[in-house]
């Protein structure tokens, strides 16, 4: 056999690669393998070059040899594992190569999924609400709406009989119950002397169990409720009041007054509910509230109505028989009250209403702010609002990936053209791309579980929730992980797609010069990044106007220096000894014992009947809803509302026991024309406001004095007619103060109440403080969205900055040159900087009518308005504008006071 | 000679078998083999064998060795556990084909 010599080998393997043969693996074996075969040739007597060539031929010369290389580099290709690994180290090559971009596109793109996963926490909190019952699809509460007398009323309240005169007509209904919060209970274990405050106290029907999946730990659930001293108490209450033994049968005393046996523990009403009772008391014996409960009258509304509807009821059909019901049951109590010709279609037919409706539980914790609401709800405003900011800052942060790698396109063209070259077919290098963003996103992704983690207790401060991350669920990785390359292809699709186009014969003759100015789609995608950041800025200033024009806003008493002490009935009977003593205490201007505040908030009472002028017949067209409230002389004095007209209550005047001062919603309301005082009004009853109605017996008020308007409920709402009366209410005793240290005043007040009230527990708060309170959710909305709109701000300027250090990069040289020309410093930041403010001021002309519709549109809600000047939106626009001028304004700076030399030496 | 179109599905099958009776073998060495086989009646191109061997070695049914032989590398290739068992079933596989087939052509094998 004929061997060939070391020379014709390398005469071999040198023609082979001059034909192009190179790629590791397949080289060798070829070579081997046309070695072998023109041995075997040269058997036949050929010459070397003569066999050599044969051989060729066989193998189809050079076209034939790069088929099979092409052809076996196609097989490894897909050898999965293999490429993937190269993708990867190609991939972490460049990220460490970039740096400062690799930085940027991952420090923006975790801070903008941390708050999309904050948000996303959020939303999905919100959405579980009361999914803890396993009948919430057949649990359903009843509304009701009235429209009569000036007042209109959507109410979460319905009538005490509702629900067992509903059950009795409609056997579709499997079950009813009704919940009712008569104000906070003094709470003592027997035995005890200590009270304790206790805010969560309801009343229920026995069949609160048998609707709501309220776990009952210890007791039957069946058994509890069913008799007026059977209460039930949470696990919380039961370790609080009983801890180390079980609470089963013990006996808590309520006020001080009220004993209660333990006939159930259950498991703690979870936080996403719209209700959070810790103590349940029955409807039954003489708990206060529940005589209202075995009232058959339709005409006030006291408790909370929930029904159980049977499997496959339909709740709509069921809705629609409810017109005949309110005919049947409540049309004749109308009529008894308002007179023998009153029909209910001629009451329907004033333009009035009288409405029972259902609403499904799953929707009262998002869609339901009525009045009388258990708790106040959230609003699915809120979860829009959020989801969309959160979505705005995915975008931003998305878009600077975007951006940044097809800006530094240019730098990675010859690559891709030297790729291309080499055989690397556009779906290698598609793939090659989103794998760097596949893996970008995934660092920023487990970048972003730690900043989240870091901020949540943050997060959960303004949001008064108690969110956590599920660190210990497995399905919360696979969520982040299936995130991650979703968002990764998302924002890599577009750069992938574009840098993998690329001519390679261009590209490599040097005729892709891809600097700042190409890019339309990038110079649109600034734009809108900055139209959002806008938008949420005008967005954020405004809402935090119109929650400071709120807290300014004259009400029409003086909320500042008003010490509010609680439960003033613990105090009883030593109420007005308090007041009397804790006047000498000389920063106690003076005091009003009231359980009427003008505010909304917990134990603050409200009370309206149908009042009309005196001598006109009391018909459905001239009865005025009026807020009665129970005061005392100083009423006025201490909550420093203004009397417009005639005067306040004096203990000079015996006679006004039986006087009104009225705001002047009312007196327009009533229609007492320009000198009410001495008018009178006049409502049904002979024994005070407090008794049911009676058609033969009337009583008259003289009106005294009018007080200028003041807003007594949120400023959503107009103010509505009202009238002060002097009765007995000791709901409050609110001193006004006029100390700049009100420490010491109060510490002597407490000393005074352990004295008059031993063993109760005292509690003040402050009215302005209350006041705000009433505006949490909207100062926690204010200030959510700025944290986020100041998030989106900066993950674009974030852009931006790499986006200008980029340009400037690429065009040292022409700095340079110009520098070397005469340009001043200030001329070439001039010229960097202005291709982008040109983007910036684009983005303010779009975001202004945007942002614009979009604040009018939150503003609708409320009847009392801030003014939302042209200011807001320039200063927005100012703002974006003065944030993305210094981002860059530094980068700018810096290339252009580099030193020509250095970049220029290598010309 | 037969139309490379005819061997194409079963070049697999040939590769494995042909490793099978010999255990290991080089490229070279392979096409030699076949072509004596087949009484110079198949003709495995280069072409079609090396992207093919690189295919089964990327499954996992053929494992590599390379001896240095002067300045020539010479790559042997020989089965792996699993491709020796797939060895045999793609060859059942095949003779129950050209048993289908003969009754579907109608013609009866020597």
């Amino acid at each position: 056999m004929a061997e060939l010599t070391k020379e014709h080998i390398e005469y071999i393997i040198k023609d082979l690669n001059y034909r192009g043969i190179v790629a590791e693996g397949i080289e060798q074996e070829i070579i081997d393998h046309i070695c072998s075969a023109t041995e075997a040739e040269m058997e036949t007597g050929k010459k070397f070059i003569e066999a050599y060539h044969e051989v060729l031929k066989s193998f189809g010369h050079t076209s034939g040899l790069r088929e099979i290389q092409k052809q076996t580099l196609k097989v490894e290709n897909q050898k999965a594992a293999i490429m993937l690994k190269n993708y990867l180290t190609i991939a972490f090559r460049n990220l460490r190569k970039q740096g400062f971009y690799s930085f940027i596109n991952i420090g923006g793109l975790a801070v903008g999924i941390a708050a999309c996963l904050m948000i996303f926490l959020f939303v999905v909190d919100e959405l579980s609400y009361d999914t803890y019952n396993k009948k919430a699809d057949r649990i359903y509460r009843v509304n009701t709406e009235i429209k009569f007398g000036g007042n209109h009323f959507k109410m979460a309240n319905s009538p005490a009989p509702t629900g067992s005169t509903l059950m009795q007509d409609y056997p579709e209904i499997e079950a009813s119950m009704r919940l009712g919060s008569f104000g906070s209970y003094l709470v003592k274990p027997e035995g005890e002397i200590d009270n304790i405050k206790e805010m969560n106290v309801g009343l229920t029907d026995s069949t609160f169990f048998k609707v709501f999946s309220v776990e009952v730990l210890e007791g039957n659930p069946t058994n509890s409720l069913n008799e007026p001293s059977h209460i039930a108490i949470s696990k919380r209450m039961a370790d609080k009041y009983f801890p180390n033994k079980s609470a089963l049968n013990q006996i808590l005393i309520l006020d001080n007054k009220y004993n209660g046996k333990v006939s159930a523990v259950f498991k703690d009403i979870p936080m996403a509910s719209h209700f959070h009772y810790d103590i349940l008391l029955p409807l039954l014996g003489n708990w206060p509230g529940a005589r209202e409960a075995q009232s058959t009258s339709f005409l006030s509304n006291n408790f909370v109505t929930y029904l159980l509807l049977k499997e496959g009821t339909d709740a709509k059909a069921l809705e629609k028989k409810f017109p005949s019901f309110i005919k049947k049951y409540a049309g004749p109590q109308l009529q008894t009250a308002l007179g023998a010709e009153f029909t209910i279609e001629k009451y329907y037919a004033a333009g009035n209403k009288f409405e029972i409706t259902l609403m499904p539980l799953l929707a009262i914790h998002l869609y339901s702010s009525l009045n009388s609401e258990l708790e106040p709800n959230s609003s699915i405003t809120y979860i829009y609002l959020l989801g969309t900011v959160a979505f705005f800052i995915l975008a931003i942060a998305c878009i600077n990936f975007m951006n940044l790698t097809t800006a530094r396109s240019s730098n990675r063209a010859k690559e891709v053209g030297v790729r291309k070259v080499m055989g690397s077919l556009r779906s290698h290098l598609v793939r090659q791309f989103l794998t760097e963003s596949i893996l970008i996103t995934m660092f920023s992704l487990a970048l972003a579980v730690g900043i989240a983690s870091l901020f949540m207790p943050m997060f959960n401060y303004l949001s008064l929730k108690q969110l956590s991350l599920p660190l210990g669920d497995p399905l919360f990785y696979l969520a982040l992980l299936i995130t991650s390359l979703i968002i990764g292809i998302l924002a890599g699709v577009y750069p992938s797609f574009f840098l993998s186009a690329f001519k390679p014969v261009n590209v490599l003759k040097g005729r892709v010069a891809l600097g700042m100015k190409s890019g339309l789609i990038r110079s649109g995608l600034v734009v809108f990044q900055f139209v959002i950041s806008i938008f949420l800025i005008v967005g954020a200033i405004s809402v935090n106007r119109q929650l400071s024009y709120i807290q300014n806003k004259k009400l029409g008493f003086e909320k500042d220096q008003v010490l509010v002490v609680k439960d003033a009935y613990a105090l009883r009977p030593n109420i007005q000894s308090f007041k009397n003593e804790a006047l000498k205490i000389n920063t106690l201007v003076s005091c009003t014992i009231s359980g009427f505040l003008p505010i909304e908030g917990a134990d603050v009472s409200r009370n309206d009947r149908a009042f009309w002028k005196e001598g006109d017949q009391s018909t459905s067209d001239n009865l005025v809803s009026l807020q009665n409230w129970r005061v005392d002389h100083d009423y006025v004095k201490t909550m420093g509302m203004k009397i417009k007209m005639g005067r306040s209550f004096s203990p000079e005047f015996p006679s006004d026991s039986s006087a009104v001062v009225l705001n002047e919603a009312a007196v327009l309301q009533f229609g007492l024309g320009s000198d009410p005082i001495g008018k009178r009004i006049s409502t049904f009853n002979g024994n005070g406001i407090e008794e049911s109605l009676d058609p033969n017996q009337t009583r008259s008020w003289t009106v005294i004095g009018v007080a200028e308007d003041f807003h007594f409920s949120s400023m959503k709402e107009s103010i509505s007619p009202l009238g002060l009366f002097l009765y007995r209410s000791d709901g409050f005793l609110s001193f006004r103060i006029n100390a700049k240290d009100s420490q010491e005043t109060i510490q002597s007040l407490e000393k005074l109440w352990k004295r008059l009230a031993p063993g109760q527990p005292f509690q003040y708060s402050f009215l302005d403080e209350d006041f705000d309170r009433m505006y949490a959710s909207e100062q926690r909305l204010g200030k959510i969205f700025a944290v986020f709109a100041g998030l989106a701000i900066i993950i674009a300027c974030l852009g931006l900055l790499a986006l200008t250090a980029f340009t400037a990069e690429q065009r040292t040289k022409e700095i340079g040159i110009r520098k070397v020309l005469g340009a001043s410093v200030s001329s070439i930041v001039m010229l960097l900087s202005k291709e982008f403010g040109k983007l910036i001021l684009i983005a303010f002309v779009i975001a202004t009518p945007i942002a614009w519709l979009g604040v009018d549109w939150w503003l609708k809600s409320y009847t009392y308005k801030a003014e939302i000047g042209v200011m807001v939106y320039i200063l927005a626009g100012a703002f974006a504008f003065v944030i993305a001028w210094i981002t860059m304004g530094y980068q700018s700076i810096r290339a252009a006071s580099s030193d020509p030399v250095k970049s220029l030496r290598s010309e | 000679m037969h139309s490379p179109e005819l061997l194409k599905g079963t070049l697999q099958t040939i590769l494995l078998k042909v490793l099978k009776d010999h255990g290991k073998m080089y490229g070279y060495e392979i096409s030699l083999r076949v072509k004596e086989l087949s009484e110079n009646k198949l003709l495995l191109t280069e072409g079609a064998l090396y992207p093919s061997l690189h295919r089964l070695e990327a499954d996992g049914l053929l494992k590599t060795e390379t001896m240095m032989m002067g300045k020539r590398v010479r790559k042997y290739y020989s089965l792996t556990t699993t491709g020796r068992s797939l060895a045999k079933d793609r060859v059942e596989e095949l003779v129950d084909f050209i048993k289908t087939m003969s009754n579907v052509l109608q013609v009866k094998l020597a």
